[in-house]
């Protein structure tokens, strides 16, 4: 595990952050929060994350935008989009998103967070696909 | 007419035939040696003036026609009583031997409803009628009938002044050029109502114009073969020629027959018409069956109390001159206008009103039906679009409650079960249950929801919902095309639920086969096909699922066709516009 990679978890359900957050920390990673698309663009200049965890329906915006404009910024982090529903629910929608991958929000966990991250070391940087 | 009336001139009608046929043999003159001929042809006049007063009382009981027929009948034959051996019927046959022929000008003038239109008509009429009593009574004062060749025997001229001898040639040439002006008067005025008529009333009149010039060119030579000697055989004169009398009866009887055929031509016509037929047609229809090419057909303006008629021209709330407005039914909401002498056939109007209304009558009910089938599709679209709103918002809500709660709980137990390793095996286990209870109840929830709306077709639409199905499904599918595009929501879940709904269907008849899917846009439609390399066998009117499926096409305006072919496989096919 790489220590204390920083992780951003975006999501306006204050339930799912908390449990994240100690699943998270409990394995080892640095964690900040976000509840909507703005503040998790806010956090990711301040905090610059290793990887951030995207809900995909947020509040203000939705997901794959957030991740469009995060993976347009300069030293984009990896993007792992979330949902409490499956990636079938969102047809090829992930798949040509700017989002490393997806995990579905039952199925968080560390180990799963590691693996995008070792993923994206060997690969290049996120793409920036246009709006 | 009242039965007795009818019975009587029936009666009348038989006793004068009967008169006509024996009298000769009672002596007179001719008497029983003149020629068959002559009796004949009496008779057929009789018969045809005596029939038509008949049909004509009966048809048109308001007109005087049938008077006036009846009256020239016997007028007829009066001439005849000249056949009876006894001086007084016999002086009266001779007096009033000419005396139809007044009768007949009558007659003409008073075309085609037995009533004199003018004053001058009437003072015609008379003058014909004076004159025509005048001259024979004067004529009989002179007339000798042994010098006109009536043999021996021959009963005596009561009015013939003793030693008279016959008119001389003035005397004769007055009384003709006379008769002759008179009948070119009546002619001329007969000409000059057919030229001021129109419409109905010129049609019965041209009947009347080729009837009676014939008639008027028989007379003249009548007139003039019985004052000067012309060398034409009596048996025309008097035998074959008055045949001619009888074509007028014949002709109205004629034009009864037609009127009451027009009347079965008008029902005819507009039962042929198509249901709710063109105000136009309809126009032409009902101007043809009434004879009156400048019929129009004209409806309330909806608001204001004139009329628009159907060339669009306003049509006044009274007719002009001429004219008359019927009514087509209590609320008058539709007029015919016609030619003011229709109103002499009342049975044929109000039968052309009477299928006019209910021509009118059948457009409306069409409309009002096409109306409530509009709104009825209307919200049926409106029903199933507003159940798919609710589905769309409950799997939302599924989605955003429960489901997120579900998969924070779960979350939750997982982290509890990590902290409890090792320190608690009995705890550990509890938790670990938990977790796999929380991840079926996670898993239940999506499928019911996914069963209420799928999600994947309202956040990536046709094309990713289409391949979320292929992939799900139990059977091999191949996805031929599917537009890439968005459309509207109803038709994209109309779509979704066509293709859903077969899979499900060769998942469950064939399961062994491979389906194919193409989704093709067209110009103004969508057309979705699923077809299956299995054994055939779906009947949609068999299952309600596909029922179903054809009731949810039909609600968007589409078309769902099952095609079914032993050994070929199913093929389903949905045709949905998209506007």
């Amino acid at each position: 595990v790489t220590p204390r990679a920083e992780i951003l978890v975006v999501d306006d359900h204050r339930g799912f952050r908390v449990f994240a957050r100690a699943m998270l920390e409990r394995d080892g990673f640095t964690v900040a929060e976000a509840a909507t698309g703005a503040e998790a663009a806010e956090a990711a200049r301040a905090v610059r994350p290793q990887l951030v965890l995207l809900d995909v329906q947020l509040p203000d915006t939705d997901g794959f935008e957030v991740a469009r404009r995060l993976a347009c910024q300069g030293d984009a982090p990896v993007i792992v989009l979330t949902s409490t529903r499956e990636a079938s629910d969102y047809g090829g929608l992930i798949t040509t998103s700017a989002a490393a991958g997806f995990v579905p929000k039952d199925q968080l966990s560390g180990m799963v967070l590691q693996a995008f991250l070792d993923g994206a070391r060997d690969d290049k940087r996120p793409s920036c696909p246009p709006g | 007419v009242p039965a007795r009336l009818r019975a009587a001139l029936i009666a009348g009608a038989v006793a004068a035939t009967a008169f006509t046929v024996l009298a000769p043999y009672y002596g007179g003159w001719p008497g029983p040696h003149g020629p068959p001929i002559f009796v004949i042809t009496q008779a057929v006049v009789l018969l045809a003036y005596l029939l038509a007063g008949l049909a004509a009382g009966q048809l048109r009981p308001a007109e005087r026609t049938g008077l006036l027929f009846t009256v020239t009948g016997y007028a007829w034959l009066l001439g005849w009583l000249t056949n009876l051996h006894a001086a007084l019927p016999f002086t009266i046959g001779f007096v009033c031997n000419t005396l139809y022929q007044p009768c007949l000008a009558h007659l003409a003038l008073a075309w085609p409803h037995g009533r004199l239109r003018s004053r001058l008509d009437r003072a015609v009429v008379a003058g014909n009628y004076a004159w025509n009593i005048g001259s024979n009574i004067v004529g009989a004062l002179f007339w000798n009938p042994r010098a006109a060749g009536c043999g021996a025997g021959c009963p005596a001229n009561l009015l013939m002044l003793p030693g008279s001898t016959q008119l001389n040639e003035a005397g004769n040439l007055i009384v003709t050029v006379i008769s002759t002006c008179l009948t070119l008067i009546i002619v001329a005025r007969i000409a000059r109502h057919w030229i001021s008529a129109r419409g109905y009333a010129r049609r019965a009149l041209t009947w009347m114009i080729w009837f009676s010039l014939p008639v008027a060119a028989y007379l003249e030579v009548l007139e003039i073969a019985s004052n000067y000697d012309t060398g034409i055989s009596d048996v025309v004169v008097y035998g074959v020629c008055p045949l001619i009398l009888a074509a007028g009866p014949v002709a109205y009887g004629v034009r009864m027959l037609l009127t009451r055929s027009a009347a079965g031509a008008l029902g005819a016509a507009l039962v042929n018409l198509e249901p709710g037929p063109d105000p136009d047609l309809l126009r032409d229809t009902l101007a043809k069956a009434l004879g009156d090419p400048s019929l129009r057909l004209a409806f309330r303006v909806a608001d204001g109390d004139g009329y628009l008629d159907t060339s669009g021209l306003p049509v006044g709330s009274a007719p002009p001159t001429g004219r008359v407005h019927t009514p087509l039914g209590p609320a008058g909401d539709a007029i015919l206008v016609h030619d003011e002498e229709l109103r002499h056939e009342p049975g044929l109007v109000r039968a052309a009103a009477a299928a006019a209304r209910l021509a009118l009558e059948h457009a409306r009910l069409q409309a009002e039906i096409r109306a409530q089938l509009d709104q009825v599709r209307a919200s049926r679209t409106r029903i199933v679009e507003a159940g798919d709103t609710a589905r769309r918002r409950i799997e939302r809500d599924l989605h955003d409650g429960a489901q997120q709660r579900l998969v924070t709980l779960s979350l939750a137990l997982a982290l509890a079960r990590r902290q409890a390793e090792g320190t608690s095996p009995g705890l550990e286990e509890l938790l670990q249950t938990a977790s796999e209870e929380a991840a079926g109840a996670i898993a239940e929830l999506r499928e019911l929801a996914r069963g209420i709306h799928p999600a994947v077709l309202t956040e990536s639409g046709l094309a990713g919902a289409v391949q979320s199905l292929a992939e799900r499904s139990p059977v091999p599918v191949v996805i031929v095309a599917v537009p890439g595009g968005r459309f509207p929501a109803q038709i994209e879940a109309t779509a979704y639920f066509v293709v859903s709904e077969a899979l499900a269907n060769v998942a469950k008849h064939a399961p062994s086969a491979t389906a194919r899917v193409t989704i093709s846009q067209r110009t103004e439609q969508i057309v979705i096909q699923v077809s299956d390399d299995g054994p055939g066998g779906a009947r949609p009117e068999a299952g309600s699922g596909l029922r179903g499926l054809a009731d949810r096409v039909a609600s968007v305006g589409g078309l769902l066709r099952v095609e079914d072919a032993a050994d070929r496989g199913t093929r389903i096919e949905a045709a949905i516009p998209c506007r």
